[in-house]
This record gives structure tokens, sequence and C-alpha cells, in this order.
């Protein structure tokens, strides 16, 4: 009887312990799923994951907002994506009840709103107001950036991010600036030392671990969850831009250091080419985003923009990449149809295509085709009378944002790596006479293209 | 699995055959029966040790999480200092003045606050004014008592200053020589027993508060007219007095908060910190109908003079149509004052270091300013650029927002300027009357961002270059004959007295007579005959209907013109060629008007009004308009004086500040 008894002890601690280890596991992947923000509910208890809090943090938002006149509009990515699935039914009614609170209920920590600075009036009463209304707000300024280029300035701060926190819910208003170029800038959300770092919790921010570039949009006033917000008036690309809106500042300083060491040319031709090669740049830029081919700064002007933040005046011409994936037949056709016919055509779609187009006096354009390998890229060189093939290789790049004379345009992300394989090492120092055949430390041999295809990979009008 | 469990209490037959045949089967087999029972016990350790384990990860994440969720955001700048508050609970403070020939200071809690021994400067009275509840320093004056006039303004001065305040005065030199019995019983008024007496070459240090205590006095007699007093210092003690006696009770708004934070900082304002009834500063004028610059950011060039910049504020936010958001002002040097200004009227200031000196120095501070004015403003097409020392008149925008279609369309135009060079008390008459000029007369002026982008930026003067900006501005090469578009009667009225290029006759001689519009929404008239080619349309229209006046008689005289009002003249000068304004220097000394160096022509004409009428002159042969002469006619011809030394320099020099 004993062993019995001491057989069925062990069974059912072996049991308990069974349904334990079970209920420890579903804790734990709670919590994962918690720390991922994914499925997690604020108001225990609260039926089908809802989150009333959350839609009345935001109700009263708005109406502070709107107390003071302030127009902002919904950039939160994960309510986007929602409201992106039902847009047509949400256009066509847009003030019909809606019977369930489908949007603003989702249990979240954060709900995401954009404001630009212009409309910002009154700043100090706004904040009063929150304050009067049980919010908690936190503001993040930094330096303007649109005084950074210049040395000597030293504007005001300028608010980046205010987040409004009241209960368990936060609002972050992120402020987006016009940047020359038109185009809408918002800045890092960096926090100073003696800021509270468990305000919220940062890391599950949208917006603000890198500055942002966007287009202006397009406003569309909706009402959903029974609560009217301005929202992007095509969501999902918004939501495609956000997905690529890194935007990297011009290295001011470093440009600044760089004219002490080599001061400026400031004669009449190099602002004479810098002013011909910033408008070919624009025209080009206008011709390219019309096919919506993606591009970026390339070889001497993408040094240029890192360097010096400003056209090379002795580089006597335009730069630009595009992967070969984006190329499209309409290229050659819209830029002689803006004024700029081709020049020369080297390689093909295949194999090393490389377009140069002939600007205003002497300037020209030169795009060059980048083909993506395993792990590296490259793009292709063709010298006109040997028929001989070079090959540039360059490191694997993504693409960011920037301004450079008053333009939004691409440069690659990982610039020190792109440039330093393209001029080596000694990149910092201007070189006057540069042989595309020799001068980069990235160049190769590719042989030579057959006599019989001349015709078609060597044309120079 | 309740079945499962033995329950001697229930006992379903088939279920306990079925326990009974599992626990015999184990019985019979031990050895199995033995490896359950460890099976067992090895499941229950590790479960344990899952626990203890899970146990502990979780309070490390939930830990880490703390730890992280901030450090991405974290300023990589570390050393951001957070702003020490000087705590001084002293309530006493060490105040040491000294007043001698060649030497003044003065010192608080042995802080030097004012230290003077230049040869040749800082002579007469220095003032300074301390708030008595924090020490620090509000205004700093020095008034030369010893030249004329000097003593009503630091009359002025101090009786701007607040109940209260703690004033401190020393002589450096003499300051007695002008000083009248008005200013002497002010000072006496303040406490002092000396003033009243102070005489030739005295020595004097005095520090009291005012409307209250007096803390110290010393005084040094001079004994003979060529000789000084000795130097005397004077050692004493204030007694500071709590915040909240310092302070207006201002009913708690946004406004008043920042009034509060300016009046407890600097003094000499006025009536901006009186605490009955303190001037406002918020305008509120009224909006203008379909303003077409509202949306245009407004550049106001200011160096260290913050009185002037706030005079000019005031005007400026009281015209109508002002968007004071479009506002930046930007000043030259880290001076505090002037941000003190700014901020009272809730503007954004930029501060600039400067860069190189004299002219060039703020050349490339207009060069920066109107940079980070199109950086600011990317949308705008024009930029509104003002200067510190300038009135603003009420209808400015609105002048503006009539005009600055033509500057958009016209490519014939350079600027829009509300200031008519020409335009004095006595020359100019028409406040709806528009001119186009061949010359740039600045002083509140419309740029656009396209001349300035492509034309200007690019090759501005650099700073080892000395030129006024104004002056390249108006050189050939930059100009490319563009003209500008002016008013009749200025939109702007130049007050500055002290400058760069400026002094007190000067402004008198050439600025004060200045004509200044005060009336409201004027309507301006014909705008659209100012494009190119119907300006000239007009003007052939004009001297259709001008008649010639008396060539015989002597134009400088009154009765040139005759005795009527609203009729058009015409005059006929000599003019040899496109440069030679020999005798329109002349005539422009000889009318009292700008003759320093040649403004506010068109093609060899100038437009102005005498005795209410309008009044053309024009150069022959220069002018295209000199067919428009009678043959009988001959033209004017006045003869420069014989030119003495220095007469040709001085205009040069002085031309400069026409800016």
């Amino acid at each position: 009887m004993q062993k019995i008894n001491r057989n069925v002890v062990l069974a059912l601690l072996s049991l308990t312990s069974l349904v334990f280890l079970l209920f420890q596991l579903c804790y734990y992947k709670f919590y994962l799923s918690q720390k991922n923000g994914a499925a997690f509910s604020k108001v225990r208890g609260s039926q089908s994951g809802q989150d009333s809090t959350r839609w009345h943090v935001v109700r009263k938002f708005l109406g502070l907002i709107s107390s003071h006149n302030i127009p902002v509009y919904l950039i939160d990515p994960l309510i986007l994506r929602l409201v992106d699935k039902d847009i047509e039914q949400i256009r066509s009614s847009p003030d019909g009840p809606s019977p369930e609170c489908k949007y603003f209920c989702a249990p979240r920590d954060f709900t995401t709103f954009a404001l630009l600075d212009k409309t910002l009036k009154h700043e100090v009463g706004l904040l009063r107001t929150a304050e009067k209304m049980g919010f908690q707000w936190l503001k993040i300024i930094n330096k303007d950036p649109r005084l950074d280029g210049m040395a000597d300035l030293s504007g005001m701060e300028i608010p980046l991010h205010y987040i409004f926190k009241l209960a368990s819910h936060a609002i972050h208003l992120v402020v987006f600036y016009e940047r020359s170029g038109n185009f809408l800038w918002h800045g890092p959300l960096r926090l100073k030392q003696h800021m509270d770092k468990k305000f919220v919790p940062f890391r599950k921010l949208h917006f603000g671990r890198y500055p942002g570039a966007y287009e202006k949009p397009e406003l569309l006033l909706v009402s959903i969850d029974d609560l009217k917000v301005q929202i992007p008036k095509n969501p999902s690309s918004f939501l495609e831009e956000m997905s690529h809106s890194r935007f990297l500042e011009c290295r001011y300083k470093e440009a600044r250091a760089f004219f002490q060491l080599y001061p400026d040319d400031a004669s009449l031709d190099a602002v004479e080419f810098r002013k011909k090669a910033k408008s070919l740049l624009h025209l080009a830029a206008l011709t390219l985003n019309n096919l919506g081919v993606k591009f970026w700064l390339s070889s001497g002007t993408c040094l240029g923009w890192y360097r010096q933040c400003n056209v090379i005046p002795h580089s006597k011409d335009v730069d630009l990449g595009i992967f070969i994936r984006d190329y499209k037949a309409d290229i050659i056709p819209a830029f002689q149809k803006a004024g700029l016919p081709l020049k020369h055509k080297f390689g093909k779609v295949e194999d090393s295509l490389e377009l140069s187009f002939q600007g205003e006096d002497d300037v020209k354009l030169d795009i060059f085709f980048f083909y993506e390998e395993d792990d590296h890229v490259w793009n292709g060189g063709t010298q006109a009378k040997s028929g001989k093939k070079f090959k540039y290789l360059f490191p694997k790049f993504t693409l960011c944002w920037t301004e450079f004379v008053e333009l939004k345009v691409h440069v690659p992300c990982e610039t020190l790596q792109y440039v330093e394989a393209n001029y080596g090492p000694e990149w910092k120092v201007p070189v006057k006479t540069w042989d595309w055949k020799s001068s980069p430390s990235n160049v190769q041999d590719n042989g030579v293209w057959p006599v019989d295809e001349w015709d078609n990979v060597i044309q120079i009008y | 699995m309740d079945e499962w469990k033995p329950n001697p209490a229930v006992k379903p037959h088939k279920k306990r055959s079925w326990y009974l045949a599992w626990k015999y089967k184990l019985m019979n087999q031990r050895a199995l029966r033995k490896l359950c029972q460890t099976g067992a016990v090895l499941f229950l350790l590790v479960t344990v040790i899952v626990n203890i384990k899970l146990i502990l990860d979780t309070r490390r994440a939930a830990y880490e999480e703390e730890e992280e969720s901030a450090q991405d955001y974290d300023d990589e700048m570390l050393n951001v200092e957070v702003p020490r508050h000087p705590v001084n609970n002293k309530k006493v403070l060490d105040v040491e003045v000294y007043s001698s020939r060649s030497k003044v200071y003065v010192a608080v809690d042995g802080t030097t606050v004012l230290e003077d021994e230049a040869r040749e400067q800082g002579r007469g009275i220095h003032v300074i004014v301390l708030n008595q509840a924090t020490g620090h320093v509000m205004a700093k004056r020095v008034f030369d008592t010893y030249s004329p006039h000097e003593d009503e303004a630091m009359v002025l001065f101090l009786n701007m200053v607040a109940r209260g305040r703690i004033l401190i005065f020393t002589i450096k030199d003499e300051g007695s020589f002008h000083l009248k019995e008005t200013a002497k019983n002010v000072l006496k008024s303040l406490g002092s027993q000396v003033a009243p007496f102070l005489s030739w070459r005295d020595m004097w240090t005095f520090v009291g508060k005012k409307g209250g205590e007096v803390y110290g006095e010393k005084h040094a007699k001079s004994p003979a007219l060529s000789t000084w007093g000795d130097p005397v210092l004077l050692k004493t003690e204030v007694h500071l007095t709590s915040v909240e006696d310092a302070e207006c009770h201002w009913p708690d708004t946004e406004l008043n908060r920042r009034r509060k934070r300016f009046c407890s900082k600097v003094e000499g304002y006025g009536s901006v910190c009186s605490c009955k009834d303190p001037t406002p500063i918020e305008f509120n004028p009224d909006p203008l109908k379909d303003n077409k610059v509202f949306d245009v950011p407004v550049a106001v060039i200011a160096g260290n003079r913050p009185n002037y910049l706030y005079r000019m504020l005031r005007s400026l936010l009281s015209a109508q149509g002002v968007n004071p958001q479009m506002i930046t002002v930007f000043i030259d040097g880290y001076y505090e004052e002037p941000m003190d200004v700014v901020e009272l009227f809730g503007l954004s200031g930029i501060q600039h270091t400067p860069i190189s000196i004299k002219n060039a120095r703020v050349s490339q501070h207009y060069k920066a300013s109107l940079t980070a004015t199109f950086n600011l403003f990317p949308d705008a097409k024009f930029a509104v650029v003002l200067e510190e020392d300038l009135d603003i008149s009420i209808d400015f925008f609105s002048f503006l927002s009539q005009s600055i279609h033509l500057l958009e369309e016209d490519e014939s135009l350079y600027c829009i300027s509300a200031w008519n060079d020409q335009g004095y008390e006595h020359t100019a008459e028409d406040p709806s009357l528009l001119y186009r000029v061949e010359t740039m007369p600045g002083l509140g002026w419309v740029l656009r961002k396209s001349l300035y982008k492509d034309e200007l930026e690019p090759k501005w003067p650099t700073p080892e270059k000395l030129w006024d900006w104004d002056m390249w501005m108006r050189m050939p090469e930059q100009r490319k004959g563009r003209e500008c578009i002016i008013p009749d009667i200025s939109r702007s009225y130049h007050f500055g007295i002290v400058g760069l290029n400026m002094n007190g006759y000067f402004h008198e001689a050439y600025f004060k007579k200045h004509k200044f519009n005060t009336v409201p929404n004027v309507q301006l008239k014909n705008v659209e005959s100012l494009r190119k080619d119907n300006y000239e349309t007009e003007i052939h229209r004009l001297l259709g209907e001008a008649e010639v006046l008396d060539h015989s008689k002597n134009p400088c005289e009154d009765s040139f013109v005759p005795d009527t009002e609203g009729r058009v003249y015409v005059m006929f000068i000599r003019m040899e060629q496109e440069a030679d304004f020999t005798t329109w220097t002349q005539l422009a000394k000889c009318l009292h008007i700008w003759d320093l160096d040649v403004r506010g022509n068109h093609k060899g004409l100038w437009r102005l009004f005498r005795k209410k009428n309008h009044f053309l002159v024009v150069g022959v042969p220069a002018s295209p308009y000199s067919s428009k002469k009678p043959s009988s006619v001959t033209p004017i011809y006045m003869e420069p004086p014989a030119k003495e030394e220095g007469a040709v320099a001085l205009p040069a020099a002085a031309a400069a500040e026409q800016t």
C-alpha cells in the first residue's frame, strides 16, 4: 500500500509540475509578446483586446489640438495600415457613425500624429491647456538643421517631438519642417541628459530613430471610430514612403573644416559651373522623378556632397547612379524631351550600361547603372577607342535622402564606404587630374567588348 | 483527468479493475517501476530548474528593458550643462565705485562690472542700474555731460528707470560743463547732496536707490581750473530686497511672463516695465484684406543697439497686415540685450558670430541673414529686409501687397523699396504715387529669392573685401540695368543717430526732414503703369502735359516754381552724358535734398514735388526725354563751387550710410 502511495504521489507531483511548466511557457510567450508590443492589453480583463483608454486619450488630444486651432494629421503606421484596408469605405462615408471601435481601440502604447511647424502657434498656451487637461508632456528640442550649414549662426533650438501622456497611453506628435528642395523633414528623437528616460518606452516609437524626409502629403479629413482626424490621402503610399524615409544631414562641420584647409574656389568660372551643375541636377531629378526612376548622387557629385556639401567646381560633370533593375527604356527619350540630347551610350542593359547626356555648355550628365551581386554591386565603364571594359566595385549599400543644392535626392546611406571604394582613403584631398580608367581605387579590367558588338555597345553622338 | 485519480469514495468497478491490473503489472515489473519513479523525480528537478531560470530571465529582461528603453535615444552630447542657479542667499552687496580723470570702475561683490581707462573716450557721467533683488546689472550708460544736450538724455533715462532700482554714478574726466539745473535737480531728488554743486573737473561717485535710501556719496573738488579733483573711491554696502518686492504684480498671462523676464533683466525701456498700466507688447493691428505678403519672410538686421531694435519692432508689429511668425531678427554678435528685446515681443532671433571688420562685417552679416532667411522659409519667393534703426509705416505691408506682383512679373525690376532718397518734407506729396528709379535705396526693401540665390549669393563680397553690401549691390555688374520701385512718400523712417557711418550732424542734415507716411490703407495709384513699357508711356504723357518753367530764373529760388497746386512742371538741366551729374548735384544741394551721390533718377529724369506741384527735371541731352525740350529753352547749367579740401572726401564716406 505504501508503495502504491508513493507512486501515486510521484505521478501527482509530475502532473502538477507539467501543468505548472505549461503555465510558465504560456506566461513566457505572453511576456515576450508584451515586450514586442504586439498583443498587450493594459486594461486587464478588457473584452476582445479593446482598449478604450486609448480611444479616450486620442479624443482628448484631438480636442486639445482643435481648441488651439492646430491642424495635426495621423501618421501612426499601425492605424494607417488598418485604415488603408478599408480606405474606400472610409472615403465614401466620411460621417457615418461606426458600429465598433476598430482603429483606436487596439491596445498600444502610442498613437502618432504629425504637425507642420508653421501651424504651431501659441505653443506655451497649448502646453498649459494640456497640463490642465491632465496630460504630462515632454518636448524634445534640438538645433535647427536649416541653419546648420552656416557656421556662425546660432538660432534658437526648435521643437522636434512632443509626447503627451495621459493614463496608460501617450500621443507622439512629430513636428515636420519645410526644407529647401520642397520636402518635409522631421528630426531624430534624442534625449538630453536631464530628461526622464522612462517617461515612455521610447524604443517603441515609430518615428525618431533617424531623421526622415517626406513629400508634402495631401490630407483627407475622415471620421474613424467616431473621431474626426486628418490622414494622408493615400495611406499606402505614405507607409511606403515611411519605410525608406531615412534622412542624412550633410556633414557641414567637416565641410567647413575642409574649406579651412582648401579654400573654396570663388572665381567666376566656378560660380558659373556650380550654377549650371545645379540647374542640370534639378532638370535630371525632375525628369527621373517623373519617370519614377530611383537614382542617387554618384562619383564626383556624391563626393562633393559628402566632402564639401556643394558641387566640386572643377568636376565638370554631374554623376548619377541608378540600379539596373530600375532601368526604363523611356529614360533616353525623356531626357531628350527635356532638352538633354544623348551624348554617348556605352554597354547594354545586360552589361555595363552607361549613359551620357549633353547639358548646357559642356556640362555633362553621366548616368551609371549599377548591377547587384551577392556581396557587392558594380558599374561598368567602356573606353571608346579600344573597346576595353572596366568594372567599378562597391560594397552593398542602401539609399538615404539628403538635401543638396535645394533638392531632395538620394545618396548611399553608407556614404563613407561608397566614397572610399571609389576614391580611396585619400578622398579628403582634392585632386584636379582624374583619370576614370586608372585613378579610382575600385577599378578592375573587365575584358574587351567583342568587335561585332561595338556598334551597339559604343554609341557616340 | 479527474477519473484518472484514485478516488476511494467513488469506485466505479471497471476503472478499479483497470487500475488494479495496472498496479499488478507494475508490481510485477519492479525495474520498470523504479525507472518511472526516477523519471518522475528527474522531471520534477528539471521543472524546478526551468522555473528558477525563468524567474531569473524575466527579471533580467525587465531590468534590461528599463535600462535600454532610452539608450538609443540618448543625446550623444554628454556635457549638456544643467543650468546652474547661483544660489546667492547673501542679502548684502559690496559695491566699489572709483572716479578719476583717466579711469573709472565699478565692482559689485568683487566683480568688475565697469572699467574704462581708455584715452579720449568715456568722458562724462557713467550710470549703472542694478536689480535691487539680484544685484544684476540691468543697464550701463555713459552721458558725456561735458557736451550739450547729453544731460537731457540722462534725465530721460533716469526717469525711465523703475523705482527701487539701485543707481551707481561715477564721473570720468569731466561731467559738469553742460550739466544743467534740471539734471542737477533730478540727481538731487535721488538723494545726492553734492550734485547741485558739481563743478568743473570735480570727481564724484554716488550710490543710491531710486526713490529710496542713499548708500554712499563721495566727492573731490578740483582745486583749480587746470587740474582735476583727486581720484575718489567709494566703498559701500547695498541691502538687497526680496525678489517679490522687486517685481511688479501683473496678471499672470503668457505676455506678462515675457514682460516679467524682460523687466527683471534690463532697464531703460520706460513704460513697458511700469507696474501700473504697462505699455502693451502685443499690438494686433488690423489684418489686411487679400494680403499678398502675409507669407513673405521678414528679416530684421540688427547689431547691438537694443533701444533702436525695441523702437523698430514696436513699429513693425503695429503695421497693418504684419505676420509675426514670419519675422526673424538677426543679431550681429552674441549680445544679450537685443535678444532680450526679441524675446519680449515673442519673436525668433538668431545670433551671428561677427566675421571681419567694419563694412565687411556688416556685409557678411547681411549675407548670412539672407541665406538663413531663405533656408528657414524655403517656400518664399521674396524676403523683406529691414534694419534695426527704421520706423515702419502703418501701411508698409499694404504698400508691398499692392506692388509685389510687379517684382514677380517684371524682369526689369531689381527691388521694391519703401524709401525714397529724395522724399523730404518739402519734396514729397503723394502717398499713392510710385516711381521707378535706377538706384537701390535699401532701408526697407524686398528682395527676390531668385535674384539672391542665382546671382548675388554665389558672388557676394568675401570677408576680406571691405565693401559695403549696398554699394556693391548698386554696382552695374550686379544691377544690370534693372530698376527699383519706390513710393513718393517713404514707408520707412531712418531714425538711427548712432551707427557705423552715422553721427548726429549727418542725421540732422540728411534724414531728419524725411517724409514718412502715417496714413493707413493708402490705395496706390495706377500700379500697372510701373511696368517697364507702361512707365515710358506714363512719363511721355506727364512730359506732354507739363508746363515748361521759366529757365531765366534761378532754380534754387522759391519763385522758380509758381504758387500753384497740383500742376506739373518741367525744367531742363545740362547733362552732357549719362554720368554727368554736375548740375543735378548743385540743384540737389540748393533744394536741400540728398546730394552726396546721385539717387532717384530714371533715364536722366528726376521726379519730385515743389510747392505741391509735380516737378520734373530732365538732363539734356543725355536723357532720352530731351526731345521734349522746346528749342527755345536753354538747359540750366550750375557750376560746382571751387573744391575745398576734404569737401569731397566726406560725401564719399558719408554716402555709405544711406543703407
